[in-house]
């Protein structure tokens, strides 16, 4: 079972708790949860905001693809959230919500690691960063030109990501 | 044939559109597309950067294409920059 979204903030902002909520089950002892925010400063620049782009119905084709792998991987028990903000977001907002629910934590763990780096490696989805003096700059990102499959290598991607 | 091509994110700085015409033959591969762009972009936007095209990739509403394929029968496609979710 997963979830798929998209939230544009001035709908409203990711939820965490609701993340676990949905992922939960009586028969689970593992929940693995990764809450993305927006970080007060990159590359020694004072960032005051973040603007997400996307392309919606890819993306959300995307995370289908990238929960289906997962359950591949993991088993069909496996419970997946998977939701993703849009717009402008300012400092400490959640960006990227992912949880997974499993019946113990080693497949919990690696579950979630496997859906964000998916999601950040292969989701059509930029980011562009807004700077105190007023700049702005979209982010460097992963080219899907050269990725030959929807998952990147977890340990070895193609360039530096901040965490 | 005619392509309506929708732009994300660096793109967008292009043209606020966000969409651009194009059009190529009616027998068109991805690759003809990208060409087409290269040609729109060196011509109509200032300081567009080829090498940004060279790494970006072109899809349809339903899956990324290489450049090998053929164009999508309406026509309706996307540039898709270096992505940076998360």
């Amino acid at each position: 079972m997963t979830s798929c979204a998209i939230v544009d903030i001035v709908q409203a902002a990711l939820d965490p708790v609701a993340a676990i909520d949905f992922v939960s089950d009586p028969g689970f002892g593992g929940i693995a949860l990764f809450a993305g925010r927006v970080r007060d400063l990159n590359h020694g620049r004072v960032v005051t905001g973040v603007s997400y782009d996307m392309f919606d119905a890819l993306a959300l084709r995307g995370f289908e693809a990238i929960a289906a792998d997962a359950h591949a991987a993991f088993g069909p028990r496996l419970k997946l959230f998977i939701a993703h903000a849009r717009g402008r977001l300012s400092v400490g907002d959640f960006a990227v919500v992912i949880a997974a629910g499993t019946p113990h934590r080693d497949e919990a763990f690696r579950a979630c690691r496997q859906v964000i780096e998916a999601v950040k490696h292969s989701s059509p989805i930029w980011k562009q960063e807004h700077y105190a003096d007023g700049d702005s700059v979209w982010s460097e990102g992963c080219s899907l030109c050269e990725a030959s499959a929807p998952q990147a290598d977890i340990e070895h991607g193609p360039h530096r990501h901040s965490p | 044939m005619k392509i309506e091509l929708r732009l994300f994110g660096a793109f967008r700085d292009y043209d606020p559109s966000a969409l651009v015409h194009l059009e190529v033959a009616d027998d068109a591969r991805v690759a003809d597309v990208r060409a087409a762009l290269d040609a729109h972009g060196r011509a109509q936007w200032p300081g567009f950067q080829p090498a940004l095209l060279q790494r970006s990739a072109l899809a349809s509403e339903d899956a990324v294409l290489r450049d090998h394929e053929t164009v999508p029968h309406d026509g309706r496609m996307a540039v898709l920059p270096p992505v940076s979710g998360g």
